[in-house]
């Protein structure tokens, strides 16, 4: 006979999942209900720009994505027609007209996909919004890399679009997600100021916050009385070390419990726990190695291999770019130009996978060092190797 | 036109039917989901806009058709459709 699972439902430990409550984000969750406070009153006579700030796994998404259901929920039982739309801008390679049909589809499902530029689609939006009287909340997860694809202009069309119809009602609304301002001082003066008027900055948790979220998240998930609560005090500690990571923390949590039914346990042990956190990756989660693109990927497992092999700390951007061209020989991939390595980097280090230094001792002019401060190479490669050959 | 003579040709009640079954849809669209020529489909679309039934979008360069909602043809058209369906799935 098989044992029984320590799991009740572990979709509650789900990346996607949004709980009803979000511990220690009551405060921001009023907020930003008093910020949209006149959608439920007067919804047509003006707009809302927020800014949400804040580290990996502070609960920006979980914030955004609990007031959009909760707000829905008020706005259609007055009868107003309004949406919560939110997409994240990696998965759309930060590009507007990839956004903006993403946007549109929720509204007009067949609407031809190919064709339209953003302009186009922009305009198509607000008509459909207009015919169908409707109102939305358009939330733009990492928006960093909207910003670093799409630029000033993008930005500015979004947050101006108003003004472009003055006496008409107003129809979108808009939520921004990034780590911090720093991608936003790429943006001219003016567009930074209409995304600026509303910030939520959220700070990382504490242990005793974590505790809290892990024990509502025990209580969703687990059977009753199967982890011991030194185990959620261990968890806690540890996502403390990741810089008060709930997302790390979760994870551990159902990758520990993974382990207790493995070994067909009654309960959830501090081993369990144990051996959850030698078999994940620190910092970077499996999920933000899964949304990078084929190169990027070669690119970091060429990364990987190259500190693998050497001892030293540092790898200049040609040693890498050399590793990254075996690792596509290897795979039969064309290699991208330097340029693009360089885009890989940052972006890699945007991410906290890598870091990106320059160095000015070079011989002449400025030169990119790498380096892999967090994830041990080993792990990182074995991750890697395992993507790229699944695709 | 005469009520037979609306229901009397097979593409358009495969267009009466798609649309039906999925809201907006734009002239190539409906012309490749029904295997039927552009201007065929076109033509085929301008009757039943003008009998009423369905009522034409334009977002830019874009034409998209639909059930016209304000027409009691329309939602007739519409609920026979819903109801043959249902009846024909069980």
């Amino acid at each position: 006979m098989s044992h029984q699972s320590v799991f009740k439902d572990e979709a509650k430990l789900d990346i996607n999942y949004v709980p009803h409550r979000l511990p220690h984000r009551g405060k921001e969750h009023r907020l930003l209900m008093e910020f949209f406070n006149f959608l439920l009153r007067f919804p047509e006579r003006m707009t809302q720009r927020v800014i949400i700030t804040g580290d990996v796994g502070t609960g920006k998404t979980a914030l955004a994505q609990r007031f959009g259901a909760d707000i829905t929920v008020k706005a259609n039982k007055q009868g107003i027609n309004f949406r919560y739309v939110h997409i994240n801008c990696r998965e759309y390679r930060g590009k507007l007209f990839l956004i903006l049909q993403h946007a549109l589809a929720v509204f007009r499902p067949t609407f031809p996909r190919r064709g339209y530029s953003a302009e186009e689609l922009l305009r198509t939006l607000v008509q459909v919004l207009d015919e169908e009287k409707a109102y939305i909340i358009l939330t733009l997860d990492e928006f960093d890399a909207f910003i670093e694809q799409e630029g000033s202009e993008a930005v500015y069309k979004l947050t101006r679009l108003q003004e472009m119809r003055s006496g008409k009602p107003q129809r979108i609304s808009l939520i921004s997600i990034l780590r911090d301002l720093k991608s936003t001082e790429s943006l001219g003066a003016s567009a930074r100021s209409t995304l600026q008027r509303n910030l939520i900055s959220l700070e990382r948790y504490q242990k005793d916050q974590l505790t809290d979220i892990l024990n509502d998240r025990v209580a969703m998930a687990f059977e009753p009385s199967t982890v011991q609560e030194e185990v959620v005090d261990l968890i806690s500690e540890l996502a403390v070390s990741e810089s008060g990571n709930a997302r790390f923390a979760i994870e551990l949590l159902w990758r520990a419990g993974k382990y207790a039914d493995a070994g067909d346990m009654d309960d959830v042990t501090p081993e369990c726990v144990r051996k959850a956190v030698s078999s994940i990756i620190p910092t970077v989660r499996r999920s933000e190695l899964a949304s990078l693109g084929l190169h990027e990927k070669l690119f970091l497992l060429g990364v990987a291999r190259f500190f693998k092999e050497s001892q030293s700390a540092y790898a200049s951007l040609s040693e890498v770019e050399r590793a990254y061209a075996v690792v596509c020989e290897e795979f039969g991939e064309q290699p991208r130009s330097h340029t693009q390595l360089w885009k890989y980097a940052q972006l890699l280090s945007a991410l906290g996978i890598l870091k990106t230094e320059v160095a000015t001792k070079a011989k002449r002019g400025r030169s990119t060092c790498v380096s892999l401060p967090s994830i041990p190479a080993y792990e990182l490669e074995k991750e890697l190797s395992a993507a790229v050959k699944r695709r | 036109m005469k009520i037979e003579e609306v229901f009397s040709s097979k593409p358009r009640m495969k267009i009466l039917r798609l649309v039906a079954r999925l809201g907006a849809l734009n002239v190539s669209d409906i012309a490749r989901r029904i295997n039927l020529n552009y201007s065929t489909t076109n033509e085929h679309l301008k009757l039943l806009e003008a009998e009423g039934i369905l009522q034409q979008r334009v977002y830019g360069r874009i034409r998209m058709y639909r059930f016209n909602g304000r027409s009691n043809k329309a939602i007739a058209v519409q609920n026979l459709i819903e109801v043959w369906e249902q009846v024909n799935k069980q």
